[in-house]
């Protein structure tokens, strides 16, 4: 995609549509959407701007036209002539069935385009038309009550609550839940999935832009939801490598019985991010066959009737 | 016990305990005791006036429609004040609790609302404002409207209609109840799998949420059965499909959607209760269970629901800009096409509420098309309302500017709509925001039709019009209200803000917060106009009585009937002879007609079982809730004993004698004339060419309106 002619036109649309609050924040890059940095979020925008351009001149004009009829036909005005009896038109029936099924056929043909191009299981727009040449890098991601862990099995390491990803390289996800659904969103870089207890969701990505990008857990999972939040940090390729290292020299290792400990309720409101060097190479698969062999991580009653307390007891335990 | 409950439970109480009250709840205990001083305050002033016999004999135990109806519209303006309060209550948390260095209260890190407790208010504002505010609200409207528009004496099942009215009354209170005895679900009002299992959602909470719903769905069945068999069966004679009020039309389209989506909601957490309460894994993650098959279940209920609640209030503005453009509605045929076509692709679209569950491009594409098929019915619609205008005559009365209100609201909605309805956009914005400002901008068609119409129909019912003024102050409050909250909501969901948070972790949102809780200040002023309208027209009451056509431009069969509509609604049941037949009359010089003579009618009798079979089921919720069985088994008891006492007994009804029709319709013309100075009894008698004014012996299609009901239920 065009990421210029994207964005101008993002920009137009926008100052045409929200020009009071728009001024007040004057940055763009507020608006996540129209400030896409990565193939997938890009294409998203693309589709919205032909939704939004194609619908707009419709609804537009309806919403003038109702207007105009609004000040013409005002009784008392005698503006337009009233015509008590008249309420057929087959010239007018053709208009008003004609209008909408052309437009929804039009854009019906950029749906399913869309949907095809931007298949989290396989985005044509990154894998035939992007078409990245570099190696990509593997993504496994566990979302537990109320964290991320990110599993880079290529690199037998993983990461909670971050996700620093190489630029120009494709990352393909696989993900998947402990105990609740959840979703995956990182608005400037790629639409949600669902992340769901013993299945397997799939999605994929690729930015060349380095920056800090906002992740977010986009679908409700219990109280600590809204804390569940993580950074994601495109970075260039030796500093990628660099960052591997390090991880890997992490002290902090994770087996399989740590994982059980990782995933209890946890609530992440401090943004701890920690490092495992360690990790068993099936973690995932086994995750999802413990779930589906009936592993719950149970949520206490009322756990946070009383916020504050239960924070304070989660620092006691040492768990932060 | 199948199951292993957290915490205690005993025979006599099952898990109801005092800890349970949340009497320590700074916001809760004060709500309580004002609750308790307001209540015995309303019983000790009905004491005092000696009104209990009044209310007892004229609304608790009464099967006459139009009462019914207002009572549902009764306990749905109440609970859409509760679900505002709630909404005030999200409004105030978000922008309360934004960004890291927010303050907290109450046991809050940020805002007033610690997680547990959001959860709570934000499922309960939800599921109050769709099912106990909204269906409550159009139920009413199409209980009172249907049956005078097709020219019938009352529903074809009086009792029935009684009965479903009280089991939704029922479920509202369980869900205040709610309130004070336990907790509610913090699971969204559609239920996330497997969140409301039991080891994610220990307390009784979901319960509740359970059992109001399945009792919201039963009350809606059984009203939905009957207004089909109305709408069918007791047509006056005349009154030919293609001359049905589009109301009627939309009635009864939505309420086929009805009968046949509710059960699917009801299996559904049929499902979830036998999870909850018998240790099955329909929608666990483990042992063979399915989670996305709750969902898919929930929303093939869901997305039809939608349309049973804008598709009476796409009635409600089909009436009122005819009126009020003094023209019959353009493209009559294509709006009921449309009416129904939105009803049958309403069931092939419900997927488009989880695109992003990873399911297939092919099936997407499949939901994504269905739902942008919507589209081009809507769209019709719309068209047809300009067109009304179009060569019109138009009247800004405050009715009349709801409609236009709910029209824009509708661009606006539609338009987003169809943003939603394409994948590739929706894995952007499905759970932002976004989506609740979309959603928000249909139901709120759905409210300025619901306000519209009880400015339109209030003198119908009440016999004098609302205070014009203050409908407007109110509709401009309201409309300033909306775009203060929902534009900014747009944006916010463009910016990339989830639903749903607690915690609102980005501080750059927070100039939008702000404005949003501006509009919901205004809302309230809104609320209070409204408060003030009622007071100001029942002061008024005399000044704006209001004749048999309160607009003057009416069109339809309603507006034939004296305002207010007597129990029996026509004395002598109307022959239709058009589509617009109060507006054919006009013409004709037929609207001031009086009968020639009067013959017996037959009206079903007033009876308490309703009323008791609905607080039974309130009983057999809540002890379910709190798992006290032998309540629950007696209840349950109890109610199958009363339904059948009742089949055996059924009832006779009692006869109105011609004479006394007579004597109280002379009253209610003598009432008539004073109001609009019209009617005078010259038209005795006249026949315009072939039409006729009266059916034959007051005979409506479908025979006497009471004999059908005969068996009871």
């Amino acid at each position: 995609m065009q990421t210029s002619r994207i964005k101008r036109l993002a920009g137009i649309w926008g100052c045409l549509g929200f020009l009071g609050l728009w001024a007040n924040t004057a940055n763009a890059g507020v608006f996540w959407l129209f400030d896409p940095k990565g193939v997938m979020a890009d294409t998203d925008l693309y589709y919205m701007l032909v939704d939004v351009l194609t619908m707009g001149a419709i609804v537009g004009t309806t919403a003038l036209l109702v207007i105009w009829f609004m000040w013409r036909y005002h009784k008392g005005k005698n503006r337009g002539s009233y015509h008590p009896e008249w309420s057929h038109s087959s010239f007018l029936e053709v208009i008003v069935w004609g209008v909408p099924i052309i437009a929804v056929g039009f854009l019906a043909y950029f749906a399913v385009r869309g949907t095809f191009e931007l298949n989290p299981y396989d985005p044509t727009i990154l894998t035939r038309v992007a078409k990245p040449a570099e190696k990509p890098v593997k993504v496994d991601v566990i979302a537990t009550d109320w964290q991320w862990l990110f599993v880079y099995p290529q690199y037998h390491m993983a990461v909670a609550n971050q996700l620093v990803l190489p630029e120009h390289r494709p990352v393909f996800f696989r993900l998947t839940s402990t105990a609740v659904t959840s979703g995956f969103f990182i608005p400037q870089l790629v639409g949600m999935i669902d992340v769901m207890p013993g299945m397997r969701t799939k999605n994929a990505l690729e930015s060349s832009h380095i920056g800090e990008y906002q992740g977010i857990s986009s679908d409700y999972a219990g109280a600590g939801t809204s804390w569940m939040t993580f950074k994601t940090h495109i970075v260039g390729q030796e500093d990628f490598a660099g960052w591997v290292q390090k991880v890997q020299s992490s002290p902090t290792t994770m087996t399989e019985a740590q994982f059980n400990a990782f995933a209890m309720p946890y609530i992440n409101v401090h943004h701890r991010v920690v490092y495992f060097s360690q990790v068993p190479s099936g973690l995932f698969d086994h995750v999802i066959m413990e779930v589906m062999h009936g592993k719950t991580w149970p949520v206490p009653p009322m756990m946070t009737e009383n916020m504050v307390a239960y924070i304070q007891k989660q620092s006691a335990e040492h768990r932060d | 016990m199948l199951v292993q409950l957290p915490g205690g439970w005993n025979p006599l109480l099952g898990r109801l305990a005092l800890d349970q009250i949340p009497y320590d709840n700074p916001i809760l205990a004060p709500l309580f005791v004002a609750v308790v001083v307001g209540t015995i305050l309303l019983f000790g002033l009905i004491t005092y006036y000696r009104k209990w016999g009044y209310l007892w004999k004229e609304w608790l135990t009464t099967v006459d429609h139009k009462k019914l109806g207002v009572m549902y519209i009764i306990i749905g303006l109440v609970m859409l004040f509760r679900g505002f309060i709630d909404g005030l209550m999200i409004r105030t948390q978000q922008v309360w609790a934004n960004g890291p260095h927010s303050s907290g209260v109450f046991g809050a890190l940020h805002g007033y609302l610690t997680p547990f407790h959001f959860g709570q208010v934000y499922s309960a504002h939800g599921l109050i404002m769709i099912l106990l505010a909204a269906t409550p609200l159009l139920v009413g409207f199409m209980n009172i409207i249907v049956p005078i528009q097709i020219g019938a004496r009352d529903m074809a099942y009086p009792y029935l209609n009684a009965l479903g009215l009280w089991i939704t009354a029922a479920a509202a209170v369980l869900i205040m109840i709610s309130l004070f005895v336990g907790d509610f679900a913090h699971n969204g009002w559609f239920g996330y799998a497997p969140i409301f299992e039991l080891q994610y959602s220990p307390g009784v909470g979901v319960d509740y949420w359970i059992w109001t719903l399945q009792l919201t769905a039963l009350g809606t069945t059984l009203g939905g059965i009957n207004l089909l068999v109305t709408i069918i069966k007791m047509r006056a004679p005349g009154m030919t499909w293609f001359r049905l009020p589009i109301f009627v039309w939309t009635s009864l389209s939505a309420n086929i959607i009805a009968l046949t989506s509710f059960p699917a909601l009801q299996v559904a957490l049929g499902l979830v209760a036998a999870d909850r309460y018998l240790g099955s894994h329909f929608f666990t993650a483990g042992f063979g269970g399915n989670l996305m098959l709750y969902t898919n279940l929930f929303w093939i209920w869901g997305h039809p629901e939608v349309y049973f609640v804008i598709l009476p209030a796409f009635g409600m503005m089909s009436e009122i800009f005819p009126t009020f453009s003094e023209k019959p509605l353009f493209g009559y045929v294509t709006m009921v096409a449309a009416s129904f076509a939105i009803a049958g692709v309403s069931w092939m679209v419900w997927l488009h509420h989880f695109f992003t569950m990873g399911a297939g491009p092919q099936v997407n594409s499949f939901f994504s098309v269905a739902t942008m098929l919507v589209g081009i019915p809507t769209g019709v619609k719309v068209f047809n309302w300009a067109f009304t205008m179009y060569r019109g005559r138009i009247t800004y009365s405050a009715a009349m500017l709801w409609a236009i209100g709910a029209l824009f609201m509708l661009l606006v909605g539609g338009m987003t709509g169809m943003m939603l309805a394409i994948p590739a956009i929706n894995y952007m914005v499905h759970n932002s925001v976004f989506v609740i400002a979309h959603f928000h901008s249909m139901l709120l068609v759905i409210v300025y039709a619901i306000f519209g119409s009880v400015i339109f129909w209030f003198p119908k019912v009440f016999g004098f019009r609302l205070d014009e003024y203050w409908a407007k102050v109110m509709f401009w409050l309201f409309t300033a209200g909306s775009a203060l909250v929902f534009v900014p909501m747009y944006m916010l969901g463009f910016m990339g803000m989830t639903r749903r948070l607690d915690y609102v972790f980005n501080p750059a949102w927070h100039p939008y917060l702000e404005v949003m809780e501006v509009g919901i200040a205004v809302y309230c002023l809104s609320v209070l106009a409204f408060v003030v309208l009622l007071y100001v027209s029942i002061r008024d009451r005399v000044k704006n009585r209001a004749g048999a056509d309160a607009w003057g431009t009416a069109r339809s069969l309603e507006w034939l009937a004296h305002s207010p509509v007597p129990f029996y609604n026509f004395a002598v049941t109307p022959h239709v002879n058009a589509r617009d037949e109060l507006a054919w009359r006009r013409e004709h010089g037929m609207d001031a007609l009086e009968p020639e003579r009067y013959v017996d009618i037959h009206m079903p009798s007033n009876t308490g079982m309703a009323l008791y079979i609905g607080a039974l089921t309130f009983v057999l919720g809540f002890g379910l809730t709190w798992r006290i069985w032998w309540l629950s088994l007696l209840s349950l008891a109890a109610i199958i004993l009363l339904m059948i006492i009742r089949s055996f007994r059924g009832d006779d009804g009692y006869i109105i004698t011609g004479a006394e029709l007579e004597r109280m319709e002379k009253e209610a013309l003598r009432n008539r004339a004073q109001a609009d100075g019209k009617y005078v009894s010259g038209g005795r008698g006249q026949v315009a060419g072939t039409a006729i004014a009266y059916g034959r012996n007051g005979a409506s299609m479908g025979g006497d309106p009471f004999n059908s009901s005969r068996d009871g239920i």
